[in-house]
């Protein structure tokens, strides 16, 4: 099968800024990829990219389109969620469901209209009367209900309360996701999605460091705690990043000899967001 | 064709002005026809009265429309420079853009809303006006002029003159409308400030650099010279109907139709070199907005 989504040298500069610095990654079916990065890393730059808002240097395939030429027929098999802030203000909720059910042949009203159900939201009310909260719940039923191959969100959650970002996460994973389909999540708070993903890309200053799935990076990265009298022992393995914590020293590995590590103290796979850490802040060179 | 009539909804429902301003300002006539008082002109003998009130009917029609059709090119300006730009200012050009609809479909649909459905929203309630008013006025005046403001040949006329000049209007302007949307498409901020800024320093820096004004001359006789073009004043006595009432005379045309120009108009290289431009234009237009996304 091929991949969903291709980048070869993929690149964006805004004047002497390079926002993409010839990043290659690739998504494929069946995912739920997370792009995760710091805040200027140019995660949203590779978004509007992948999404046909922008023009860029390199290849990119969507869904085997040119995404800025091809977008009108892209967006029949993609859809996203840039921000859920950006449902217009002078929008009604009933309009909207009219709007999309009338252009986007994949969209299924009573999808739609099921999801809303299980909401506060009624049908007259405009975008600006409703809560931040509300108007996510009203954008991911109109997105959730549009049979897409692939759906693409930048920081979903960002402004949102801990109710509201967790409703969104289940909401995600139990009715929309199935094995058709192919998530690309952008979000620089790696805690609240990294038990929803099966794979990552790290991005950093424009750049790809990481492009593995969660069972890869199991395999491939070890960390252990080490108490200061081994320390000097374990170092000579060769870690690529270590931090103090609690009197103890966590050296993180890749492709470590676990049975050597094994007698510095207990082996464990680092979490995402600590891999996160590590790579970006270590040796990624 | 779905998509696109989706598109037009969706104007409607942003922009209530499009029907609301005109709404209000033919309510504003009905109310001053309720409520006015009347004054004829030398006003003596019923026939004097019969006779200055059908003279001036087509006057007073004309005049309407005219107010309509200048509130609506205001109107529709203002419409073409925004409609790119507000939904990049608050971000909804990311909803729009996720739906499988084209930028060129878009700017096409905000071109057509400007050039067509504007106008004829326009057209519609000032002939709604114009007849309740008459209807107003030929009741509370009706011992006095009777069913004199009730003429079909001065009716048509002016449906004439409005279809005509929303169509000459609109490939007259055609330049002026594409290098709106491109300043729509485009700008970051103040695109009122950016409309007239750039053209504005393009000539001063042909008059100051080169000493010539061949660009203002071109400013000029586009922003100036539609009714030139597609219309014709004609002051022969032929076509004008005096009639004099007392020390007084009202002056009207025997018939709309002949000052319009179609002939001239659709036959002038200018008319067609613009609507290039304009063309030409709206495709740069469409390119920006398929570039930019939010601010």
């Amino acid at each position: 099968m091929p991949a969903l989504i291709e980048a070869r040298d993929l690149t964006k500069k805004y004047g002497a800024h390079v926002a993409l610095d010839r990043a290659n990654f690739s998504v494929e079916p069946g995912r739920i990829v997370g792009l995760i990065g710091p805040n200027g890393a140019g995660k949203t730059t590779a978004l509007r990219a992948i999404l046909g808002l922008t023009a860029y240097q390199g290849q990119l395939q969507v869904l085997g389109r040119e995404p800025l030429r091809e977008r009108t027929a892209l967006m029949h098999d993609a859809c996203f969620i840039a921000d859920v802030a950006v449902l217009p203000s002078w929008l009604r909720v009933d309009h909207a469901i009219d709007f999309v059910a009338g252009v986007h042949p994949r969209f299924r009203r009573d999808r739609a209209a099921a999801l809303l159900a299980k909401t506060q939201v009624t049908g007259r009310r405009r975008m600006r009367e409703l809560s931040k909260g509300m108007k996510t719940q009203v954008h991911l039923a109109l997105t959730m209900a549009i049979d897409a191959k692939l759906l693409v969100l930048d920081e979903p959650t960002l402004g949102l309360d801990i109710l509201a970002r967790s409703a969104f996460y289940d909401a995600l994973v139990n009715d929309y996701m199935d094995e058709t389909r192919t998530i690309l999540i952008t979000t620089h708070q790696v805690e609240e999605v990294e038990n929803l993903l099966t794979d990552v890309l790290f991005i950093d200053k424009g750049r790809i460091v990481l492009d593995a799935s969660l069972d890869e990076i199991a395999g491939r990265f070890a960390a252990v705690a080490v108490a200061a009298d081994q320390l000097d022992a374990a170092r000579a393995e060769k870690p690529f990043y270590e931090r103090r914590m609690l009197g103890k020293v966590v050296l993180y590995f890749e492709q470590p000899d676990l049975a050597k590590l094994a007698g510095f103290g207990e082996v464990h796979t680092p979490s995402v967001a600590d891999l996160f850490v590590a790579k970006l802040s270590g040796g990624a060179a | 064709m779905n998509t696109a009539s989706w598109l037009v909804r969706r104007e409607f429902w942003e922009n209530r002005a499009i029907w609301l301003i005109p709404a209000v300002f033919g309510a504003l006539l009905i109310l001053a026809s309720l409520f006015g008082g009347y004054q004829v002109l030398g006003a003596g003998d019923l026939a004097t009265v019969r006779t200055v009130v059908q003279a001036g009917a087509l006057d007073g029609m004309v005049l309407i429309g005219l107010a309509f059709f200048t509130v609506m090119l205001i109107y529709s300006t203002w419409y073409l420079l925004d409609c790119l730009y507000t939904d990049r200012k608050d971000r909804s050009i990311l909803f729009w853009k996720s739906m499988p609809i084209s930028d060129t479909a878009t700017v096409l649909s905000k071109l057509g809303i400007a050039l067509v459905v504007i106008p004829l929203v326009y057209f519609v309630l000032a002939d709604v006006s114009t007849l309740v008013m008459a209807f107003v006025i030929s009741v509370r005046a009706r011992s006095y002029i009777g069913s004199t403001l009730w003429s079909g040949e001065s009716w048509l006329q002016i449906q004439g003159l409005w279809l005509y000049a929303i169509v000459t209007a609109a490939i007259w302007y055609l330049p002026v409308s594409g290098w709106l949307l491109i300043v729509s498409a485009w700008a970051k901020r103040a695109v009122i400030l950016w409309s007239i800024l750039p053209p504005l320093a393009v000539v001063v820096a042909e008059r100051v650099f080169l000493g010539t004004h061949h660009l203002w001359g071109m400013v000029e006789s586009r922003m100036a010279g539609y009714l030139g073009h597609a219309m014709r004043y004609t002051p022969g006595a032929e076509n004008w109907i005096t009639t004099a009432v007392g020390h007084d005379e009202i002056v009207t045309p025997v018939s709309l139709w002949r000052f319009l120009n179609p002939a001239g108009f659709f036959s002038s290289a200018d008319t067609w070199i613009g609507a290039a431009v304009g063309a030409a234009l709206i495709a740069c237009a469409i390119q920006l907005r398929m570039r930019r996304a939010e601010i």
